[in-house]
């Protein structure tokens, strides 16, 4: 049987609480250490997630902007739409996924201004779209929200 | 005796020539105050041939935290409060040079009491959460009626900024997430952008703003008495809803203990300001805009290295999701998404 990542940070985890942490008579260390377990857990659940969580991101955006190049009368931001609209994600190392992201919300923050300075009809249904995407990328990152 | 122990005496008897055999000892480091390091000592010195004793807090500036804090922003705020009716420890040594003890620090009374661990505790306030609750408004609603032309704060962001507070605030919080994001929250942009569209009046009176009271920022006594506000490295000048708001946060809130609309009328009698409940709402929202840039710069300093602070990691882990979930469902009540 493959002995996965999450495992052996569980391993950790209860190595540090159960063995480590009773030999600690300083308060700050055992706060700490109790912190660093935490982290640990909290890095274990995320992991699972990491790639599935951007790469949902990255199509929800591209097809967020595919609408949005029809409505936007910017040349240049259309067109910036429109090349993000096709683009995929071929790269699915952590780095490249989180740069790509950082690229494609930069991009979502410029369109979100332009139609926000706009008052047409289909910018104020843009706007709410983009709101929509936003929530529904927060939910996905963070269930309790 | 550990090094900071033997230069935390070399530095005492520097500053107090008339003590002899200054001894410290039971320096322990404090969780807590995150922007500054915290640590609690007892001293024995004899004077005028009386034996003297006292515990005391040693705040040390950080390597990085959760603010950049102005090294003798917090002594001067609590040298200028003394006797202004809000409780604070009595501050004696403020030291700007690194010689003595590697980074700024300055030293207080250690205020007796203890803070409510409200993460760990249902009853955090031990059963006198009433008595609490009251103080705390009351002593918020005192500070906001400070008049604060004679306090001595004019080097308090706010003061002489002709920007009205709501807008000061903002844009200072913003730049903090210009500096400390790596990759942009389109949620939190969104939300400044609507706040700028959709400002608060101006405050009723400027009043002197905490920047940081809530739950876990004070100590309290048996009674429920609260002996000491601390933590007051982001005062500034500004809207004394400000504060309101920050201590009504959900992550921290003090209605979890004590009825909320009978905290604002204690604060409201204690301040002589009505609180105009639509600017509040704003407020409420800064405030959660106001934790993200703070979660931010400390997942910056993680980040680069600059700290190795565990509660910055922990905190940023938890808290950043949570703030941000705040700041969505404000801006879903506020009908952004149709």
């Amino acid at each position: 049987m493959k002995l996965r990542r999450t495992t052996i940070l569980q391993v950790i985890e209860t190595k540090l609480t159960r063995d480590i942490m009773p030999l600690l008579s300083d308060d700050f260390a055992h706060n700490d250490l109790r912190m660093a377990a935490s982290l640990l857990a909290i890095d274990r659940m995320e992991r699972e997630n990491a790639v599935a969580l951007q790469v949902e991101e990255h199509e929800r955006l591209r097809a967020l902007f595919a609408d949005a190049a029809a409505i936007v009368d910017d040349a240049a931001l259309r067109e910036r739409l429109q090349a993000a609209a096709s683009g995929r994600t071929a790269n699915f190392r952590l780095s490249a996924l989180e740069a790509e992201t950082g690229a494609l919300r930069g991009l979502l923050v410029a369109l979100h201004e332009h139609v926000e300075a706009r008052g047409d009809p289909a910018s104020r249904e843009m706007d709410q779209a983009i709101w929509r995407a936003i929530r529904d990328t927060e939910r996905s990152r963070n269930p309790a929200s | 005796m550990s090094d900071l122990e033997i230069g935390l005496a070399r530095y005492l008897a520097h500053r107090m020539p008339s003590a002899s055999g200054i001894e410290v000892s039971g320096l322990s480091r404090i969780h807590g105050g995150s922007s500054q390091e915290t640590y609690r000592y007892e001293a024995k010195w004899s004077e005028a041939g009386e034996a003297k004793q006292g515990w005391f807090i040693l705040r040390r500036a950080p390597e990085a935290g959760l603010v950049n804090a102005e090294h003798d922003l917090e002594y001067t705020v609590y040298s200028a409060l003394a006797g202004k009716g809000v409780p604070i420890p009595r501050v004696h040594f403020l030291e700007l040079d690194r010689q003595w003890l590697e980074r700024p620090f300055f030293i207080m009374d250690m205020a007796p009491g203890k803070p409510g661990h409200f993460f760990n505790s249902e009853d955090p306030y031990e059963g006198e959460s009433g008595a609490v609750g009251r103080n705390f408004w009351t002593h918020l609603g005192a500070l906001a009626s400070l008049d604060t032309g004679g306090l001595g704060l004019d080097m308090l962001r706010g003061a002489g900024d002709p920007r009205p507070a709501w807008q000061r605030e903002l844009d200072h919080w913003e730049q903090r997430l210009d500096e400390g994001e790596d990759i942009v929250e389109p949620l939190l942009r969104g939300a400044i952008r609507w706040m700028r569209r959709n400002p608060p009046p101006r405050p009723a009176r400027l009043s002197v703003v905490h920047g940081d009271y809530r739950s876990g920022n004070f100590l309290f006594l048996p009674d429920g008495a609260i002996s000491a506000v601390l933590d007051w490295e982001m005062c500034h000048l500004g809207d004394p809803l400000e504060d309101i708001a920050w201590a009504l946060d959900p992550m921290w809130s003090m209605g979890r203990y004590f009825d909320e609309e009978r905290g604002l009328e204690l604060w409201q009698q204690a301040s002589g300001i009505a609180i105009d409940r639509e600017a509040l709402d704003w407020w409420r929202l800064f405030a959660a805009i106001k934790a993200s840039a703070i979660w931010t710069t400390a997942e910056k300093s993680v980040e680069e290295g600059v700290s190795q602070e565990m509660v910055l990691g922990l905190t940023v882990s938890r808290a950043g999701p949570f703030h941000r979930g705040v700041v969505l469902r404000a801006m879903e009540r506020r009908g952004v998404m149709g």
